[in-house]
C-alpha cells in the first residue's frame, strides 16, 4: 500500500488516512473504492491540510459518495441548467425529490422518474426490484400516495442468437429477471404498474436500462419538505437495518461497465424487501399526515452519508449523528460501511423533540423499525459519534459542494434527406406483418399481465385496450386518483433512442413528442414530463455531445409547449466493457390531466363503419425509422417536432375528445401510420380500409414516423363537425369494417394482423396469451 | 355517518394491500368501514388502539400478499389471525356474521379452515388449497363470473341466478383444488358455489376465461351457512364502470359489476324494513 493508514486504538473499526503522505492520490481512491479524480483528490488533501489534520476512513468514503456523477451531477448540472432546469410552470407545487404538480384545488401529484441500470445489469431480479423500491420512496417522502408505476425498459434483441462479449448476460435472461423484479416487488406493495415500454436494440446488449417511475397523490396540507425544519430536531431513521449490501453503489453507477462487473459489483447491489416496504410506506404517510415530521427523505445512492448531510444542509443546519446507534443486519461493520451502505427499505425523518414519542408509536404500530439516530445543530458541520468518540466532523458546504465539470464535447452530424437510401420493399401486406412482428411494436402482454395493472381499483384506461382479453395496444393510462373525483391523470412514456442516436436533438424534441402524443391520444392534456437521460461516458466528447443536444431538443419542447419538468435524473457511464455506448436514451414520462375520465378515449376501433381520419402532418422522414432498421434503409431525415404545432392540435383534439367526437384514437410512432392502424384494427377486432392516394409516395404515407400524428375514429355523422374542429390538421383517410386491413392496394386479415403481432414476444420468453 | 351503519372491519397486516379499495367499496354501499391492523385485536396493540371483533357486522380480508406470501399463499395471515383472535373470530361466523375474503383474503379463509367448512364450522386443518395457476405465473386480467348460488350466500341475495359479472383476476395462486374427489359435488350439494368463471356469453371458461385452471371453473364459494363467501377475483376493484377494461367501448350503468355483492351485505346485517 503506497500510502500510511493508523487505525485509532478503539474498539470498532477506524482508519485515519496519511492523505498529506501519499505518494499517489488516485492509489488512494482506487485502493477505498471511492471513484475520485487524482484531481478531486487533490483538492480533498488541500482541505484536510487547511484543518490540520488526516481524514477518517469514514469521512474519505463520504466524499467519494457525495462527490460521485451519480450524487452531484458533476458532468451534467451544467447542461442541465442550461436547458431544463427552471421551466416555468403555474402548477409546479415542489421541485423536491420527487416533483409534484398541482391536482386539483386540494390535492397535488408527484412524479419522478430514475434509472436502475448498473445494478440491474449484474442482478437484474434484485436490480430491478430494489428500483422499484427507490421510486416508491422518492414519492413518499413528498407525503405522497405512490398510485402508479412506469418501467421503461431497454435490452439487447432477446432472441440475440451470436456469441455474447465476455461478462455480458444473455438479454432473454435479463428481460426474465428484471420483468419478475418489477412483478414481485411491485404487486407485493399493492402499486400498479400502469405504464412502461420495451426497447430491444443490440446496443443495449452488454448495458440494460431499468427505468423506473412513480406517481402518488397528495392533499396540498400534507405536501412534506425533504429536509429537517431547523436546529436542535431529531432524527428518526425508518424501515430496513443496514448491511453490507448495496456498498458503493453510486460509484459503480458512475464508471463503464467491465467485463468482470458481474463478480466484483454484486456486493453494490441491494436486496429489496417489499414486505419491510408496504408498512414503511403506510406509517411514514401517517406520520406525515399528523404532522409529526418536519421532513422526509428516503436513503438511496450514498446512504446515510447523503440523506443526513442533505436534510441538514436545506435547512441551513449541521447535524450529531450516533452512528453506534444504528440498527444492523449483521455485527462487525465498519463505521464507513455503516455510513455509505444503501441497504433498502430505510427513510429518514426530522421531527420536533416533543413530537418523537408519538412518531415512535406509530412506527411501533405498524411493526416498523424506528431509531433515532442524529440530532440538527446550529451552525454547518455534520459530526460523526461512535460510543461518544468523534470519527467525522466535516463542513457540510464542503461534503456536498461537490465539483462541477464543464466537460469538453463534440456535437453530432444528423443526416438529411439527401444522404437516404430507401430499400427495396416486398409488399405492403408483408411490411406490415413484418413491422408488427418486430419486438419492438409486438404485444408485450407477457410481461403486462404478469404486473398487477389495477390494484387500489382506480386504473380508468388500462395498459392493453380493446375487448376483454384480445386486447391490443393503449397509448396513456388514466387513473382516478382522488376517489369520488371524475378528474383523471393520465400517464404515459415516450422515447426515441434511434432518432436520438442519429440526430439527438431532433430525438430529444421527438421523444418529448411521443409522451405528449400518447396522453393527448387518450384527450388529456399533457400537464408535466419528468425524464430521466440516459448516456454513455461523459468523458468521451462525442458522448456528452449526444447528450447536450438531446437535453437541449427536450428543453427546446417543453418550454414551447409550456409543460414544466419538476423532476429527473440522469444516468451516465452507460457502456459496456470496451467502450460500447448504449444508445442514447433520454426516456420521458409524461402526466396529463383529463378533466373527466368519463371522456377518455382508446386506441381500440369501436365499430363498422366510422371515418377514419390522420392527424398531422407527414413528411419524408424515414431516417431512424424502424422501417430503414428492418429492411435496411439507411440515412434520411430524423423526424422534426414543431412543438408550437404540436401544443396546438392538442388543444384542438382534447376539444374534439371533450365534446364526445371520437371513438378511438390512437398515435403514429415505431411503423409509422401502418402500425398504428393495424394496432387499432386488432384491439378492436374490427377492419379497415385505407386511401392515401392524397399523400404521395404510399411508402412514405404508410411508414414515415415523421412526430405529433395520430389516427382517429369518428362516426360517420360527426366527421364533418370533427374536421371543422380540427381545422387543417386532419385528413380523411379511410374508414372501418370488414375484416380485413386494406392499404395502397394490399389487404391483410386482421386475424393475420393479430397473430403476427401477438405471438413474438411469448415464442421469445415462453408462455403463450 | 348516524352511527347506525352496520361496521366493517377490514383487517389488515403487512402486505395486504387492498384494503383500501375493500373499505371504499363498503362505504360505497353505506357501510362504517374501518381499516384494522391484526395486531389491534391482540394484546400487543396499545389500549386505544385495541379493537374487538364483537363491535363488527361484517369482516373483510382483503387481497394482497400478506406477510409477502413466501410460504403457502394466506398461511401466516391465518397464523397471525388464529393467534390473535382465533376465538372472536370462531364466535364471529357461527353469529352468522357475513365474512369475505379476496384472492389472498380467499387463501386464507382457506388456510383458516373457513372455507370450505363441510363439517365443523372452524377445523383445526385446511380442507382445500389455492395452487399455483396452471400458466405457473401471476395473471392480471378481465374474467367474467357467473352467479352458481341457490340462496344460501349472503353475498348474493341480490344477484339473480346466473347472471354473469365482469369482476376482474390478479394472482399467481388461485387454482381451487382438494384432495377430496367429490369436493366439487359435495360443494353443489350443500349450494356453496358461488362464482364460477365463464366466457363472456356465458360459455365454457377455457383459458384465459378460467385463469388458473380451477376445478370446475370455480372462482368463490361460500361456507354452509353461506355467510362466509371466498373468491379470487376482486369485486372491489368492480365498483365504479369507469375501472372495468372495456367500459369504452360502451356501458348501460356506471355502477361496476361487483358492486351488488357488497349491497347484498349490507341487506344480510340490515333486512330491510
Amino acid at each position: 500500500m503506497a500510502f500510511g493508514m493508523k487505525k485509532r486504538d478503539a474498539p470498532y473499526d477506524l482508519f485515519e488516512i496519511d492523505l498529506a503522505g501519499a505518494e499517489d492520490l488516485s492509489e488512494v481512491s482506487s485502493q477505498m473504492s471511492l471513484g475520485l479524480s487524482a484531481g478531486e483528490m487533490e483538492k480533498v488533501r488541500e482541505h484536510f491540510s487547511r484543518e490540520g489534520r488526516s481524514p477518517t476512513d469514514v469521512e474519505l468514503q463520504a466524499l467519494g459518495q457525495a462527490w460521485s456523477e451519480h450524487c452531484c451531477y458533476k458532468s451534467s448540472k451544467p447542461i442541465l441548467k442550461e436547458f431544463v432546469f427552471g421551466i416555468p410552470g403555474d402548477g409546479v407545487l415542489s421541485r423536491g425529490d420527487a416533483g409534484v404538480m398541482a391536482f386539483d384545488d386540494e390535492h397535488g401529484y408527484a412524479l419522478r422518474i430514475e434509472s436502475h441500470n448498473h445494478p440491474s445489469a449484474v442482478e437484474p431480479y434484485g436490480g430491478a426490484a430494489t428500483g422499484i423500491g427507490g421510486i416508491l420512496r422518492d414519492v413518499v417522502c413528498m407525503g405522497a400516495q405512490p398510485i402508479g408505476l412506469v418501467d421503461p425498459l431497454c435490452f439487447g434483441p432477446p432472441d440475440r442468437k451470436a456469441p455474447l462479449p465476455p461478462g455480458t448476460k444473455h438479454p432473454r435472461y435479463l428481460m426474465g429477471g428484471v420483468v419478475s423484479g418489477i412483478r414481485d416487488y411491485g404487486n407485493r406493495c399493492g402499486i400498479p404498474t400502469i405504464a412502461g415500454g420495451f426497447f430491444f436494440d443490440e446496443r443495449y446488449t452488454g448495458n440494460c436500462l431499468v427505468n423506473v417511475g412513480c406517481v402518488g397523490i397528495v392533499r396540498r396540507e400534507n405536501l412534506a419538505n425533504n429536509f429537517a425544519g431547523g436546529p436542535g430536531e431529531v432524527m428518526i431513521l425508518i424501515g430496513g437495518r443496514t448491511g453490507r449490501d448495496g456498498i458503493h453503489g453510486v460509484n459503480f453507477a458512475s464508471r463503464d461497465l467491465g467485463e468482470a462487473s458481474g463478480e466484483e459489483s454484486r456486493g453494490a447491489v441491494q436486496l429489496g424487501d417489499p414486505i419491510t416496504k408496504e408498512p414503511v410506506i403506510h406509517a411514514c404517510l401517517e406520520v406525515n399526515r399528523r404532522g409529526l415530521a418536519t421532513g422526509m427523505k428516503d436513503l438511496g445512492g450514498g446512504g446515510l452519508s447523503c440523506v443526513v448531510g442533505e436534510m441538514a444542509l436545506a435547512a441551513g443546519c449541521g447535524a450529531d449523528v450516533d452512528v453506534d446507534k444504528v440498527p444492523l443486519k449483521e455485527s462487525g461493520l465498519a463505521p464507513w460501511e455503516i455510513w455509505v451502505s444503501e441497504s433498502q427499505e430505510r427513510m429518514m425523518c426530522t421531527c420536533k423533540p416533543g413530537d418523537v414519542e408519538a412518531a415512535l408509536e406509530v412506527f411501533e404500530m405498524w411493526d416498523v423499525e424506528a431509531t433515532p439516530i442524529a440530532r440538527t445543530t446550529e451552525g454547518s458541520r455534520m459530526r460523526l459519534f461512535w460510543g461518544g468518540d468523534l470519527i467525522f466532523d466535516m463542513d457540510l458546504e464542503f461534503l456536498t459542494g461537490g465539483p462541477v465539470y464543464d466537460r469538453p464535447y463534440s456535437l453530432p452530424a444528423p443526416p438529411d434527406a439527401s444522404s437516404e437510401r430507401f430499400p427495396d420493399l416486398p409488399w405492403h401486406g408483408e411490411v406490415l406483418l413484418s413491422l408488427l412482428s418486430d419486438p419492438n411494436v409486438a404485444s408485450k402482454e407477457w410481461a403486462i399481465r404478469q404486473y398487477d395493472h389495477e390494484v387500489r381499483a382506480a386504473t380508468v384506461v388500462h395498459p392493453m385496450v380493446g375487448r376483454m382479453n384480445e386486447t391490443g395496444p393503449g397509448d396513456a393510462a388514466v387513473l382516478a386518483p382522488v376517489p369520488g373525483s371524475r378528474r383523471g391523470l393520465a400517464v404515459a412514456v415516450g422515447c426515441n433512442p434511434w432518432f436520438t442516436s442519429l440526430d439527438p436533438y431532433r430525438g430529444g424534441m421527438a421523444s418529448v413528442d411521443e409522451a405528449c402524443r400518447n396522453i393527448a391520444a387518450v384527450g388529456a392534456r399533457p400537464d408535466a414530463l419528468t425524464d430521466c437521460l440516459n448516456f454513455g461516458n461523459p468523458e468521451r466528447p462525442e458522448r456528452l455531445g449526444e447528450m447536450r443536444e438531446a437535453v437541449r431538443g427536450i428543453g427546446d419542447a417543453a418550454r414551447a409547449l409550456g409543460v414544466p419538468i419538476p423532476s429527473g435524473n440522469v444516468s451516465l457511464y452507460n457502456e459496456a466493457a470496451g467502450g460500447r455506448a448504449i444508445l442514447p436514451t433520454p426516456m420521458i414520462m409524461a402526466c396529463g390531466i383529463i378533466d373527466d375520465y368519463r371522456k377518455a378515449v382508446t386506441a381500440d376501433l369501436k365499430r363498422e363503419g366510422s371515418a377514419l381520419f390522420l392527424i398531422g402532418r407527414t413528411r419524408r422522414e424515414m431516417g431512424g425509422s424502424l422501417l430503414f432498421r428492418t429492411f435496411g434503409g439507411s440515412g434520411g431525415a430524423v423526424p422534426e417536432t414543431d412543438a408550437p404545432y404540436l401544443k396546438g392540435v392538442m388543444a384542438r383534439m382534447a376539444g374534439a375528445m371533450g365534446r364526445g367526437l371520437v371513438l378511438s384514437c390512437h398515435d403514429c410512432s415505431d411503423g409509422g401510420l401502418a402500425v398504428a392502424a393495424a394496432e387499432m384494427c386488432i384491439s378492436g377486432g374490427i377492419g379497415a380500409s385505407l386511401d392515401l392516394s392524397g399523400m404521395g409516395d404510399p411508402a412514405v404515407a404508410l411508414y414515415s414516423e415523421s412526430c405529433s400524428r395520430w389516427v382517429a375514429e369518428v362516426a360517420e355523422g360527426d366527421a364533418e363537425a370533427f374536421a371543422e374542429i380540427m381545422g387543417g390538421d386532419a385528413a380523411r383517410i379511410g374508414s372501418t369494417g370488414g375484416d380485413s386491413l386494406s392499404l395502397c392496394g394490399d389487404s391483410v386479415p386482421v386475424k393475420a394482423l393479430r397473430k403476427a403481432w401477438s405471438e413474438p414476444i411469448w415464442k421469445i420468453m415462453g408462455g403463450s396469451a | 355517518m348516524t352511527g347506525a351503519e352496520p361496521r366493517v372491519c377490514v383487517l389488515r397486516m403487512e402486505g395486504t394491500n387492498c384494503e383500501d379499495e375493500m373499505a371504499a367499496a363498503f362505504r360505497e354501499v353505506g357501510a362504517a368501514a374501518e381499516l384494522v391492523h391484526v395486531k389491534q385485536l391482540s394484546a400487543a396493540a396499545p389500549a386505544h388502539l385495541r379493537r374487538d371483533l364483537e363491535d363488527y357486522d361484517i369482516l373483510a380480508l382483503p387481497g394482497g400478499f400478506s406477510a409477502g406470501d413466501y410460504v403457502r399463499a394466506g398461511a401466516l395471515f391465518a397464523a397471525r389471525i388464529k393467534s390473535s383472535a382465533g376465538a372472536a373470530l370462531r364466535r364471529f361466523v357461527e353469529a352468522e356474521k357475513p365474512v369475505l375474503g379476496v384472492c389472498n383474503g380467499f387463501q386464507t379463509l382457506v388456510e383458516l379452515g373457513l372455507l370450505p367448512a363441510m363439517g365443523d364450522a372452524m377445523p383445526p386443518a385446511p380442507e382445500a388449497a389455492l395452487c399455483t395457476n396452471d400458466s405457473g405465473r401471476f395473471e392480471c386480467r378481465p374474467t367474467v363470473l357467473r352467479m352458481d348460488n341457490r340462496g344460501s350466500c349472503a353475498f348474493t341475495s341480490g344477484i339473480p341466478r346466473g347472471a354473469l359479472l365482469a369482476i376482474p383476476s390478479a394472482h399467481a395462486e388461485g387454482k381451487f383444488a382438494s384432495a377430496d374427489p367429490d369436493i366439487v359435488e359435495r360443494l353443489e350439494d350443500g349450494d356453496q358455489i358461488a362464482f364460477r368463471y365463464v366466457a363472456p356469453g356465458g360459455g365454457p371458461a377455457r383459458y384465459p376465461w378460467n385463469p388458473n385452471g380451477s376445478a370446475s371453473d370455480i372462482a368463490g364459494i361460500c361456507n354452509p351457512a353461506g355467510n362466509v363467501l371466498g373468491m379470487m377475483p376482486h369485486p372491489e376493484r368492480a365498483i365504479s364502470r369507469f375501472t372495468h377494461a372495456d367500459w369504452t367501448r360502451g356501458y348501460s350503468s356506471e355502477d361496476g359489476d361487483g358492486k351488488a355483492l357488497f349491497a347484498s351485505a349490507m341487506r344480510a346485517v340490515r333486512p330491510r324494513s
